[in-house]
């Protein structure tokens, strides 16, 4: 313990707030974005509407800011920071724990790039307003289908790893059978978050909508 | 017929600021050879493989039955008891080097004092005396005698730490081994007295919250405690802790 260190309980809650960001509003957030998005899987008009109904949202720019902005921000920031205090070492220590440990890290940081980056196409580029034919437009180009790939599936691994590292870290899961059931759990959460983006980004790509079936 | 031979590289450092050097042995193999046994070698002859004579080199040792921690070092790169760790399963030649986490003083012997210092600031220890007999404490159900044992059996050696990717320079982290005995401590009926103490301790810089659960302490532990459970238990009680003094503006 050096002593110039500052005995203070900070690091401690924005430690405790960065891992609580990441599951809500963040994760929660992941999940219901690639909710809405499915409705692309349905119909043009179906995924206009909804998109339409979250575009019109009351108070808005405040609630982006409070539910979104702020906490992403806040949740890759002090993430970094964290970061920053570790020294992996999964090449002399081959685990897998040791490794989803950097994965992790690179993949909080690919996550951080592709969200940076979406949200500059898609809200501010577009002014808030997303309509169907013109993320369909966007995803005739490949490279924003790659962009998209590398992106979804970077977010959906942190969600589902960050799960499993949140229920160890919030002492839900304490015996090694519950932190192996908390595993299975965010890789399921993972997987079926990754699947869910791919199909999405396909759908806009190809104009391809397997859930329309329902529509009279 | 002649003798059958395996080489022992060491990385040897004469003080913590002098330059590094590899020196190569090579000893004479005898069956159930432990890396102590090479060490003593050496010490008896310390000539290297061409010849030049060297000195002894320095080591921290003393159970020989990995009970007490103090040889612990890296072999063939993994952080281990240097006592049972024998010549016949290991890789030759067999690479020996210090543990890096801690402050080096000589060759193989680094100072794990942080460790101590840990252990003291968290109040990992039970007061049982007062200027005045206190008397018997409440009795420990057997089923808690249980789920203690194998946390007692910390041996504080610092493989945990070694491995861990949050126990470095840039940062204070206490490690498993100090968190586990905050656990094994908080068990304990009178320990649980000084729990409060413990938890705010884990609250301060280097506490519970430094653990980003990359998991590698509980695959290096040579007692086989389970940490990773000690951690996401500790994590628990630190959380309710915080929460419920936050709550009554404690």
């Amino acid at each position: 313990m050096p002593a110039a260190a500052p005995e203070s309980k900070t690091g401690y809650i924005l430690d405790k707030l960065q891992s609580l960001s990441g599951v809500v509003p963040i994760g929660a957030y992941l999940v219901d974005h690639l909710w809405s998005n499915s409705y692309a899987l349905v119909s043009i008009e179906k995924y206009n509407q909804v998109s339409g109904e979250l575009q019109t949202v009351p108070w808005r720019i405040g609630v982006e800011a409070a539910v979104l902005w702020i906490p992403l921000l806040f949740h890759s920031l002090y993430g970094m920071y964290i970061w920053s205090r570790g020294k992996s070492n999964a090449l002399s220590h081959p685990w897998m724990s040791n490794w989803m440990y950097v994965l992790q890290r690179w993949t909080g940081l690919l996550a951080f790039v592709f969200i940076g980056w979406h949200l500059y196409t898609e809200r501010f580029g577009g002014h808030g307003v997303t309509r169907y034919a013109g993320v369909a437009q966007d995803m005739t180009n490949p490279w924003y289908v790659i962009a998209y790939l590398v992106g979804v599936t970077a977010c959906s691994f942190h969600l589902g790893n960050g799960l499993w590292n949140f229920a160890c870290k919030w002492g839900i899961a304490i015996t090694p059978k519950a932190q192996h059931a908390a595993a299975w759990f965010g890789a399921a959460v993972g997987v079926g978050c990754t699947l869910a983006g791919i199909v999405v980004v396909l759908g806009f790509h190809y104009a391809w909508f397997p859930l329309g079936g329902y529509v009279q | 017929m002649a003798d059958k031979t395996f080489i022992v590289r060491i990385k040897r450092q004469q003080r913590p600021d002098e330059s590094v050097r590899w020196e190569e042995y090579e000893l004479r193999y005898r069956p159930h050879m432990n890396v102590i046994i090479c060490l003593r070698d050496i010490a008896e002859k310390p000539f290297t493989r061409s010849g030049v004579e060297s000195t002894p080199v320095s080591y921290d040792a003393n159970c020989l039955e990995e009970v007490c921690g103090a040889c612990a070092m890296l072999i063939n790169g993994t952080a281990r008891q240097a006592c049972t760790a024998l010549v016949d399963d290991l890789e030759k030649p067999i690479r020996l080097e210090p543990l890096t986490k801690f402050p080096l003083v000589r060759d193989l012997v680094v100072d794990r004092s942080k460790m101590f210092e840990d252990l003291k600031r968290t109040h990992c220890w039970i007061p049982i005396d007062g200027t005045y007999d206190i008397g018997e404490g409440p009795r420990m159900a057997p089923s808690v005698q249980e789920k203690g044992y194998p946390l007692s059996r910390c041996i504080t050696c610092g493989n945990c730490l070694e491995v861990c990717p949050k126990v470095n320079q840039r940062d204070p982290f206490v490690g498993a081994a100090i968190v586990s005995q905050v656990r094994l401590f908080n068990m304990h009926p009178t320990g649980a007295m000084h729990s409060a103490e413990r938890l705010e301790a884990l609250m301060l810089p280097g506490g519970i919250a430094d653990c980003d659960n990359a998991q590698n302490c509980v695959k290096a532990c040579p007692k086989g405690i389970p940490l990773t459970e000690s951690l996401a238990a500790v994590n628990g009680q630190v959380l309710v802790h915080a929460v419920k003094s936050w709550l009554r503006g404690e």
